[in-house]
């Protein structure tokens, strides 16, 4: 029983991602901004290694919130270039900033005078090592985000399925923006920290994806999305011992070869019950 | 923000016990089978089913008996490194198992956690690291979530082998930007140097010999011994090299600095501008006008490092790169620390004959 008790943090760990990330993915997938979270992960390391080239400790409460602070300036640039008639789609933005962000980390551990050599691992937690005060921590914290995002639900919802029927029914996108974007980099910034940034990426995406498959509504999907990441985060941990493999990664194509078995699934015996679906109620999202 | 993923699948993991434990059922099995074929007329089938059971109860009582003492009997070593590894089975022969977590072969600044690492830490007696931070990046939550007391920092079964040794390039006095990089605890490459080496192997027969007083003795003899060899090894190292000594050469990252200073190589400067750092074109530059005014046509890669980078700039100068083991285990033929030194100086020279 030895063995268990080591996995068991990693397992509940990934339970707590799921129960966070499976929702915000929905939101991602359905604001069409995949790779938003690698973006803002990537500005929250800058940040970090910026308060590390001023001499803070890479763990303090110091870098914690220049870290933050770089999230948030993150946030405040993707609730501003949203807008319906920029041509420039915001993907792209996303891109950028990514790459910016990282190549400006480059830049900033060559002028650093301290060994920089491993801040990159040092940012990047693994799922593996993770202690239980740091469950503890994050539990309470996405407690804490997903009562805020439970109580505007319809706010948050609305921005994100159709922005500009929002925008009409007089509620402030661009704050409402800000906010979803601070509260997403603030639990992505997080999660990094004790799980990785492949693994994050998928608890936030794979989910989502899988749950589309099977319902356009967004209360099956989020269900759906759950029941996946809890069973896909008990096969990947499992196989990960019985293996012997690096658990984030395991957890990663477990993900990948759950997502095929949906997709075949659903080609051999959901397609029918798919139509019937859509004929029934057209286009009649947004019932949580 | 860079992910690596690392291949070292565990190809064999031949743990010693349930092996055993196979082979000695099966003999059981026939023996249980023939007293079954003999009985077997008499009694019927339930009865017989009853004794199978029992033997294999008393069975599985005698092996779980056993193999704790045996297991007992033995230091579980872990340590991050094969060269640690290698060290401590030459002081620990059979007294001590000895096991590394970073094989040779892998970058032992990167190592991705696998569940059998915290399985291996949990049951290990002592964990003896390379320290200077080399391990920072993935060593300290393994130790942390291993729950073995025994080996968390600070206590008696943990060893931080760079106590023990001679460590080069350490900062003097405050670090100011105007130096440049610097490592603030020192190189934490030091196994490099044979001397190092004997340092260490002292280190952990001692360390040995207050965990079991009884064979004090014994550690302290084989000691002893693998002092003896080292002496008489290097003897022939340096024969060997004498005709190189004061070549300069370039280094990708800075490994090699005890191993040079050891064998009277001259580091005349680095691939990387700075370690974990990739090249910039001004450094690359510089790097190809010094080697061209000095003439200096040797680049020293350690085997997980992108090779494009050195030999494009070896291209330019009528160059020779050249993978250089920096641990036991790099290749299938270093499995102990004699031979780590072998390969290595043998492949200098070789290299150095080429480009005469």
């Amino acid at each position: 029983m030895d063995t268990l008790s080591f996995l068991l943090p990693p397992f509940i760990a990934s339970l707590i991602l799921t129960g966070i990330h499976a929702y915000l993915g929905v939101h991602v997938v359905e604001r069409g901004v995949i790779f938003v979270d690698l973006s803002l992960a990537q500005i929250a390391a800058l940040g970090t290694t910026m308060a590390v080239l001023y001499g803070i400790e890479p763990h303090g409460m110091g870098a914690y919130a220049v870290s933050l602070i770089f999230t948030f300036i993150g946030a405040a640039v993707f609730s501003t270039i949203r807008g319906h008639q920029v041509r420039i789609p915001q993907e792209a933005i996303i891109g950028i900033c990514y790459a910016v962000a990282s190549a400006a980390a480059i830049l900033a551990m060559s002028k650093s005078v301290e060994q920089t050599e491993h801040l990159k691992e040092m940012l990047v937690g693994n799922i593996l090592t993770v202690s239980w005060f740091e469950v503890g921590k994050t539990a309470a914290l996405y407690g804490v985000v997903g009562l805020f995002h439970f109580i505007f639900r319809k706010k948050f919802l609305a921005i994100s399925m159709n922005a500009a029927k929002a925008e009409a029914d007089g509620i402030n996108t661009r704050l409402w923006d800000f906010l979803f974007y601070a509260s997403f980099g603030f639990v992505v910034t997080s999660s990094v920290a004790i799980a990785g940034v492949l693994l994050v990426f998928c608890y936030l995406i794979v989910p989502s994806v899988g749950a589309m498959l099977f319902s356009e509504r967004i209360g099956p999907r989020l269900a759906i999305g759950w029941t996946m990441g809890t069973v896909v985060s008990a096969i990947g941990v499992y196989l990960s011992l019985k293996i012997d493999l690096p658990t984030g990664a395991t957890i990663v194509c477990t993900f990948a070869l759950v997502l095929i078995l949906m997709a075949v699934f659903r080609q051999l015996f959901w397609r029918k019950a798919a139509t019937r679906l859509t004929t029934a109620a057209p286009n009649s999202p947004a019932a949580y | 923000m860079n992910y690596s993923f690392n291949s070292n699948f565990p190809w064999a993991p031949t743990e010693r016990i349930p092996f055993n434990m196979k082979n000695l059922s099966v003999t059981r099995d026939r023996s249980t089978l023939v007293a079954i074929s003999r009985v077997a007329s008499a009694t019927n089938r339930k009865v017989r089913q009853n004794m199978f059971k029992k033997k294999y109860c008393a069975l599985a009582t005698l092996l779980l008996a056993v193999i704790p003492l045996q297991a007992a009997s033995k230091i579980n070593v872990m340590t991050a490194t094969e060269d640690i590894a290698a060290l401590a089975r030459e002081v620990g022969g059979d007294l001590v198992t000895a096991e590394a977590i970073a094989k040779g072969y892998q970058d032992p600044h990167f190592v991705e956690p696998k569940p059998s690492f915290l399985l291996k830490l949990q049951k290990a007696d002592l964990l003896a690291v390379v320290g200077l931070q080399l391990e920072i990046g993935w060593l300290p939550p393994l130790i942390t979530q291993s729950r073995n007391p025994r080996i968390q920092p600070n206590q008696p079964g943990y060893m931080d082998m760079s106590q023990y040794c001679q460590i080069l390039e350490i900062p003097q006095g405050q670090v100011t930007r105007a130096m440049g990089d610097v490592h603030p605890l020192g190189n934490p490459h030091y196994w490099l140097n044979p001397d190092n080496g004997r340092r260490m192997a002292k280190a952990l027969a001692d360390k040995f010999g207050s965990i079991q007083p009884a064979n004090a003795a014994q550690f302290a003899a084989r000691y002893a011994d693998f002092d003896k060899r080292l002496t008489e090894a290097e003897k022939g190292w340096d024969a060997k090299f004498a005709p190189y000594k004061g070549k300069k050469v370039i280094t990708y990252h800075r490994s090699w600095p005890n191993f040079c200073e050891r064998f009277g190589l001259v580091v005349a400067d680095y691939v990387e501008p700075k370690p974990g750092i990739p090249p910039t074109p001004a450094h690359t530059l510089d790097l190809i006008n010094l080697m061209k005014r000095e003439g200096i046509k040797l680049i020293l890669v350690e085997p997980y490092f992108d090779l494009r980078t050195p030999n494009s700039i070896a291209s330019k100068v009528d160059g020779q790169v050249l993978v250089l083991m920096p641990s036991v285990g790099g290749n299938k033929e270093i499995t102990n620390y004699f031979q780590l030194f072998d390969y290595d100086i043998n492949a200098l020279i070789n290299a150095f004959a080429k480009l005469k």
